[in-house]
């Protein structure tokens, strides 16, 4: 990820600096606007850009600010400003638990029913928010004028610099995996759904701050606040700004307010221009105007150097045994396990054969938690991990690389260094070897022996017999779910049935 | 009824481009709007309209999937649902900009005022949109299911790369269910605006509605969307009649909020699987 270098940090401190020095207060409230705007999409940055989550009650959480503050204010003065954060926050947290397990288009759709209901008590509930009129006169205690935008600009470059500094680090790269591989990201021990409440209510933590200084700054809040068209100012202005560059959300906001004052002359036409705009961006330059200044000065990202290759932990931390006990899967009406039962120790390599569908993947699947078992037992010595989440398990010491599944720019040896990195006590292979040159599986059998002798046991799936046989202590074969061999190399390849089904060769011959 | 026109162009949308269309509640108040403008302008009555306005949304809606969602194909749904967010953006300020925030009335189907039937007073209206929802309904159904150019669509829309392996022309099917998806909208939108009127604004809410129906009867499932908009159609009517609008819309969206924490994939389940 792109560092905040010295040319963005100015862009960051020279609009509160000039405003105060040099702007009337007409101008100076137009700048507070923009830190206003830039808070609320900088948390919308978090669970929108970096985990890809379309949460549309981002305006809402705004609202629920704006109202909190209004409320509050006399009573509590300066400090209805962090009670309107934890108002948003609390909310977030509230709902989002169940939320947050929705896909993509059904977690659009709930935020969306809840923004709407916040709308509905906004605009209904009279008693407590004085319905459409809204609340006035409630700033007497709140910082405004200047004061307001040097509190609101400290909140954002603090919180802007914090951002920057996250998605830059290691928490930067797991959104990545998040986002873009989450079934992986959960193989390696990381809790997406953690991941994601987290960001949720962070972002409804900034954006009900955001909502707290513009009821602070305008002096009413209306229901308008909680509108739909708030939402769509947010997540046009993040996009047009670029969804994951840590000044996105700035310049989005700076142009949310700048267009409609360099089209004032055109009424409603600005929120036309913007809209155009952004569809624009969404289609040609998806790393958002932010992206396109990098680009145009020449500031590219960092050159990722390669890290160095991950130490297995120590041969006798962890879990000795991975054992599977009579497991059973089924799908629909197939069995795709049917009572399979295998050990595997640490510092063995057992091979895993059988013809196609015979359930090898699935069984890895079951093991890693990315599928459940129906019955059966699965443990790392006698602590059973059958019904665990996969993350979990992966926590526990049991790391695993896909088929043919590597993210853009990879290659083997990223797979194997990531499943590694997780510190696992047992890696499960599919098919390392698939499409590999000769002398490529001779690395492989070298680096997989290395790691045996290091005192980690691994599940290896393939198809190439040979190379098994070469390099694993034992083999199991499966058919149609069901264990047929399970010894020596030798023995296993000797045995009858192996070679009729797997093999293909006569039983006699 | 009317609902059961916008879910249904919802869905076939959903199912033709293989993404959400935040610009279709848009799509259905550009077609009021046409009616308006028409009426105004050629003074014809609504049934005459009908067919003009189904024909302008169609090809409105072939443009606004042309823009917004295929370019983006291969791009994380998100990508998609930004842009026609954008695209509805578009349609409700260009209106607003057009025609102004104040709503409009746009003219009636068959005239307005009321018979009586055993009794009762009844809408001409209402019962024009029954009928004529229905028929349309009946007429998609006849397409998709009994004919082969819906069995096609069908084909196309649930599994592209196998269609185009058996030699269907993927695109121009697409584009056909594209253009019946905007004709749907365009015709909801002129029933719609002669009962409720026609503002820039309502976009989103009818928008939301569909969205609701489509997802509570199950993710691209045709019958499964008209069930939905229905059901959504009769519970804020029940709620309304008993504890006035704004109980109804808060009860929906609650409904909807409970049913999604309890059975994430929907009341009747997800056709298509997860879309990984």
């Amino acid at each position: 990820m792109r560092p905040l270098g010295v040319f963005w940090l100015v862009v960051l401190v020279l609009p509160p600096l000039v405003a105060l020095t040099l702007l009337a207060p007409f101008g100076q409230r137009m700048v507070t606007l923009v830190g206003i705007y830039a808070l609320m999409g900088l948390g919308y940055q978090l669970i929108f850009g970096h985990l890809g989550a379309l949460n549309l009650a981002q305006g809402a959480l705004f609202g629920v600010g704006a109202y909190a503050t209004a409320l509050l204010a006399p009573s509590l003065g300066g400090l209805a400003l962090p009670a309107a954060l934890l108002a948003a926050a609390g909310l977030a947290a509230l709902v989002g638990g169940p939320l947050l397990r929705l896909q993509s288009h059904y977690f659009a759709l709930a935020t969306l029913a809840l923004a709407s209901l916040v709308n509905l008590v906004a605009v209904h509930v009279e008693a407590l928010t004085g319905g459409a009129n809204g609340l006035a006169s409630f700033t007497v205690g709140l910082p405004r004028g200047p004061v307001l935008l040097a509190v609101v600009w400290v909140c954002l470059i603090v919180l802007g610099s914090i951002a920057a500094a996250l998605v830059r680090g290691r928490a930067g790269e797991q959104a990545r995996l998040l986002r873009q591989a989450p079934l992986l990201a959960a193989t390696l021990g990381i809790d997406g759904g953690r991941w994601r409440l987290a960001g949720f209510v962070a972002a409804g933590a900034l954006a009900g701050l955001a909502g707290g200084f513009s009821a602070a700054l305008s002096g009413v809040v209306s229901p308008e606040a909680t509108g739909f068209s708030i939402m769509v100012l947010c997540l046009t202005s993040v996009v047009l700004g670029g969804t994951r560059h840590p000044m996105g959300a700035l310049l989005g906001a700076a142009l949310a307010v700048g267009l409609p004052e360099l089209l004032r002359d055109f009424q409603g036409a600005w929120l036309l221009a913007y809209a155009v705009a952004t569809l624009a961006v969404v289609l040609w330059a998806p790393d958002g105007l932010a992206g396109l200044v990098d680009r145009l000065r020449g500031a590219t990202p960092s050159e990722r150097t390669a890290p160095p290759w991950p130490t297995p932990r120590a041969a006798n931390a962890g879990p000795r045994h991975l054992r599977v006990e009579q497991v059973i899967k089924r799908f629909g009406g197939v069995e795709a396990l049917a009572g399979v039962s295998i050990t595997l120790a640490r510092g063995e390599i057992v091979g895993l054969i059988g013809p196609n569908g015979s359930g090898k993947t699935t069984l890895l699947n079951v093991i890693s938690g990315l599928e459940h078992a129906d019955h059966g037992r699965i443990a790392l010595d006698e602590r059973p991990i059958t019904s665990l989440p996969a993350h979990a398990i992966a926590q526990s010491g049991v790391a695993r690389t896909f088929q043919a599944r590597l993210l853009e720019g990879e290659t083997r040896h990223d797979e194997l260094a990531r499943a590694l990195s997780t510190g696992p006590a047992f890696v499960l292979l599919d098919e390392p070897a698939a499409g590999a040159t000769d002398r490529e599986r001779d690395e492989l059998v070298e680096t997989l022996r290395g790691l045996r002798d290091a005192g980690l046991g691994l599940l290896v799936v393939d198809h190439d017999i040979e190379l098994l046989s070469r390099l694993c202590d034992r083999l199991v074969c499966l058919e149609r779910g069901r264990l047929l061999a399970d010894g020596p190399p030798s023995d296993v390849r000797a045995d009858p049935r192996v070679r009729a089904s797997f093999l293909g060769l006569d039983a006699a011959a | 009824m009317a609902y059961a026109l916008v879910a249904l162009g919802f869905v076939l949308a959903l199912n033709a481009a293989g993404a959400v269309n935040f610009a279709h509640g848009d799509l259905v108040v550009l077609g009021g709007s046409v009616a308006v403008a028409a009426g105004a302008w050629l003074g014809l009555p609504g049934v005459v309209l009908l067919p003009l306005v189904a024909a302008v949304l169609a090809v409105v809606g072939v443009i606004a999937a042309r823009v917004a969602i295929t370019p983006l194909a291969a791009r994380p749904p998100e990508a998609t649902f930004v842009a026609t967010i954008a695209l509805a953006a578009i349609i409700e300020q260009g209106l607003t900009v057009e025609m102004g925030t104040a709503p409009r009335t746009a003219p009636a189907l068959a005239g307005s005022g009321a018979f009586a039937l055993g009794g009762l007073a009844v809408g001409r209206q209402p019962i024009a949109i029954i009928v004529l929802g229905s028929l349309l309904v009946l007429a998609i159904w006849f397409l998709l299911e009994r004919t082969q150019t819906g069995r096609r669509m069908r084909a196309v829309s649930a599994d592209r790369h196998m269609a185009r392996a058996v030699g269907i022309p993927v695109g121009r099917y697409v584009l056909l269910s594209l253009a019946l998806a905007g004709a749907l909208a365009g015709v909801a939108g002129l029933l719609l605006g002669h009962q409720f009127l026609v503002a820039p604004t309502q976009g989103a809410g009818y928008m939301l509605k569909a969205y609701i129906a489509v997802a509570m009867g199950g993710w691209g499932s045709v019958p499964g969307a008209l069930l939905g908009a229905l059901g959504i159609g009769v519970f804020e009517t029940l709620v309304s009649a008993g504890f006035g609008d704004a109980w109804a819309s808060a009860a929906l969206y609650l409904s909807v909020l409970v049913v999604l924490a309890i059975r994430p994939q929907g009341l009747f389940g997800e056709p298509v699987g997860r879309r990984a």
